[in-house]
Formats: C-alpha cells, sequence, structure tokens
C-alpha cells in the first residue's frame, strides 16, 4: 500500500508543525481500512491496515514527544496493534503454502500409484497407501488446522484490541493531543 | 527486538531540516550496528534486529523527504527498501521455522514426517534467503550506502544552517529598520518626529 502524500510539508519550520500534519495523515489511514479489515475474510485490507498502522508508530517513534504523554501511549497501542495483525499475516501467508504442498504431494502420489498399476483395467484398493507421500498427510493437515485455529483466536484477539481502541477513543485522544500543542512556528 | 534508540536533542520547535538530520543519522547508525553476523543462522535475531533497524531508517528517510535534495534521496531509499527486502527473505523463513520447530517438539509421531516435509522448503528458503542477503550486503558496501546516507545528514544539516543563518540575518534586518524608524512602541516614532525643527517653506 503506497503511503498518501502529506501535504504542506517545509523543512524551514518546526518539527512540531511538520510532524501534526504526518501524524493526522497516518492516523487517518488506519482507519481508511474500516469496517472492512474487521471482517476476517478480507485479508488485503488486514494486510493494508497493518502497513497504515506500521507507518504511524514509526512517525510517533520520532515525534511523541512533540504532543505530550498520550503521543507516546498511542504509539504503544498502535504497536499492539500492528503486532497482533502481524502475526495474523503470518498465518496468512503459511496457511496457503501448506494446502499448496498437501496438493503437490498428493498429485505425485497419484502419478506414482497410477504407476504401480501398470497397465492395470482398475486400481488395486490396496495401493491408496502406499503412495511416496502417504505419511507425509497427517502432519500437514495438523499444521493447516493449527494455522486456521490459531489465525481465528488472533483474530478475536484484534477484534478485542480494536475495540478497546474506540472504548479508549484512542484517535480522538491523539487528535486532541496533535491540537492541545499550538503550533509553535 | 531491540528498541529504537531516542533521537536525542529533538524538540518541537527544531527545525524539521535539523530534525531530519539528527533522525537520520541516528536510524542509519542502528542499521549498520546490527549488520553484525547477520549472516549466522543460529541466531536468528540478528536478522530481526537489522530488518527492524531498516524499516526505522526507512521511515525517517519519508517522513523527512522534502529535507533532503531529491536526487540524493531517491536512490537511498530505494537502496534501504532493497536490504530491506533482502532481510525479509531471510527473516521469513526464519520465523515459519521457528513456528514450526515449536509444534514438531509437542505432536504425534505419526505427524513428524509431514512437518518435516514442510521444514525442508522452509530450510532451503532459509538458505537462498541468506545468499540474496548476503548479495544485498555487498551491493550496500560497494554502492557506499554508509557514506551516501551520512552525505543525507550532511545536506540537510547545511539546509537547516542555512535557513537559521538567514533568519538571524532578517531579524538584523528587522532590528535595523526598527532603529531606523524607531521601536515601534507606541509614541516612540511620533517623539521623534516631534524632536525634529518643523519643515519650513
Amino acid at each position: 500500500m503506497k503511503a498518501r502524500k502529506v501535504k504542506g510539508l517545509d523543512s524551514d519550520t518546526p518539527l512540531a508543525d511538520n510532524a501534526r500534519r504526518i501524524v493526522q495523515t497516518r492516523l487517518d489511514e488506519v482507519y481508511r481500512f474500516v469496517p472492512r479489515a474487521l471482517d476476517p475474510a478480507r485479508v488485503d485490507e488486514l494486510h493494508d491496515m497493518r502497513i497504515a498502522a506500521k507507518r504511524l508508530r514509526y512517525v510517533l517513534e520520532v515525534t511523541a514527544h512533540c504532543f505530550g504523554p498520550y503521543a507516546d501511549t498511542a504509539r504503544k497501542r498502535t504497536k499492539e496493534l500492528q503486532d497482533v495483525i502481524g502475526e495474523i499475516h503470518d498465518c496468512d501467508v503459511l496457511a496457503p503454502r501448506v494446502d499448496a504442498l498437501l496438493s503437490e504431494l498428493r498429485s505425485a502420489d497419484a502419478q506414482a500409484i497410477l504407476q504401480r498399476a501398470g497397465g492395470a483395467d482398475d486400481l488395486e484398493p490396496r495401493l491408496a497407501t502406499r503412495g511416496p507421500n502417504a505419511t507425509r498427510y497427517r502432519g500437514l493437515q495438523a499444521l493447516a488446522a493449527w494455522l486456521q485455529a490459531r489465525r481465528a483466536l488472533l483474530h478475536d484477539r484484534f477484534l478485542e484490541l480494536w475495540s478497546r481502541w474506540g472504548r479508549d477513543a484512542v484517535k480522538a485522544r491523539l487528535e486532541y493531543a496533535l491540537e492541545e500543542h499550538p503550533a509553535v512556528s | 527486538m531491540a528498541r529504537a534508540r531516542d533521537v536525542e536533542g529533538l524538540d518541537p520547535h527544531t527545525p524539521f531540516a535539523r530534525a531530519a538530520a539528527r533522525a537520520v543519522s541516528v536510524r542509519a547508525e542502528e542499521l549498520f550496528e546490527h549488520s553484525a553476523d547477520v549472516l549466522d543462522t543460529q541466531d536468528i535475531e540478528r536478522v530481526h534486529d537489522m530488518r527492524v533497524a531498516t524499516r526505522r531508517l526507512r521511515a525517517v528517510l519519508e517522513i523527512f523527504a522534502p529535507c533532503f535534495p531529491a536526487d540524493q534521496h531517491r536512490p537511498v531509499l530505494k537502496d534501504v527498501k532493497r536490504l530491506a527486502d533482502a532481510l525479509g527473505a531471510r527473516r521469513d523463513p526464519d520465523v515459519q521455522l521457528e513456528a514450526l520447530d515449536r509444534l514438531a517438539a509437542v505432536v504425534r509421531k505419526v505427524e513428524g514426517p509431514g512437518l518435516e516435509a514442510f521444514a525442508a522448503r522452509l530450510r532451503a528458503e532459509q538458505e537462498a534467503g541468506n545468499e540474496t542477503l548476503a548479495a544485498a550486503l555487498q551491493e550496500a558496501r560497494t554502492g557506499a550506502l554508509a557514506e551516501r546516507l551520512r552525505a543525507l545528514v550532511a545536506a540537510a544539516q547545511r539546509s537547516a544552517d542555512e535557513a537559521e543563518a538567514q533568519a538571524d540575518e532578517d531579524a538584523t534586518a528587522l532590528d535595523g529598520d526598527r532603529a531606523d524608524t524607531g521601536t515601534g512602541k507606541p509614541g516612540d516614532g511620533d517623539i521623534r518626529v516631534a524632536d525634529e525643527e518643523p519643515v519650513t517653506a
């Protein structure tokens, strides 16, 4: 996801005046993906929200001190959000790869079983377990199930974190912190 | 994960260009500090720390972009992104293997071969990622990334110095104008005018 351009930055003006514009833009970007990213099936939106949270976190790392203590609290909250979405992303990357390997092994086994059958009119049932990868399915299926369950659990944790963002009014409080410290130029 | 080092000497009034010079200087130092022994696959935290350091450096290069000469900034940012991608190519299988090892330690024996089949793929990717990373590190050295980052810092520093010198000059000129025409305080200029000899025809 390409970062939105921040308008009005000026290298000759004070850090706080520029930082305010950047933080506000990056904060808005995090919210751009809500409510779509809250749907467990919207993998891409959640991935984009993670990148937006990462950008907000890093800008707060160097500028939070301009806006009082709440800006640092917002940085910590953003990191929590980024971390949990990052773990969900890891599951989203891994799960299709496990499925792909399972499918690949199954195809290889089918090919091997077919060869063993020779020119028979039909397949012997006992050949079903003679594929070279027959012992590998269980582990991969267990891994796939574990990833799916972990993803669901992490997504619930993400929803809980996000609802805490709402309850604790993170956006409003950070925006207040930005406004509370008036322009210094 | 290594905590970000504080960028000392920044306050809300610090000119943006000076803040840019300080922030990039600190984040670049962090990056090169974490580059030691990063190719060691036995200690995966080194890659993680260096990857986070590249992200932080990339972030400050993007945040403070208007403070740097575009023709120097653009290629440096591109090279930092390339380095970050190479670190990602090593880090992703590192993390996946770690998760798989944790799982393999507790599953039943019958599930072992499947996990091992997947782990074998990840180990191959880890090795390939390490080669990609080694090439990217070599490229950063031959491309003098550290020197170019220092040049960016120096350019932002110069820009801040010039802006401050200009501001001082403007303030001096303003003081001079006030001295010529009075301080601007109510009545000051008027008194001087009143003390002058009336212009007679």
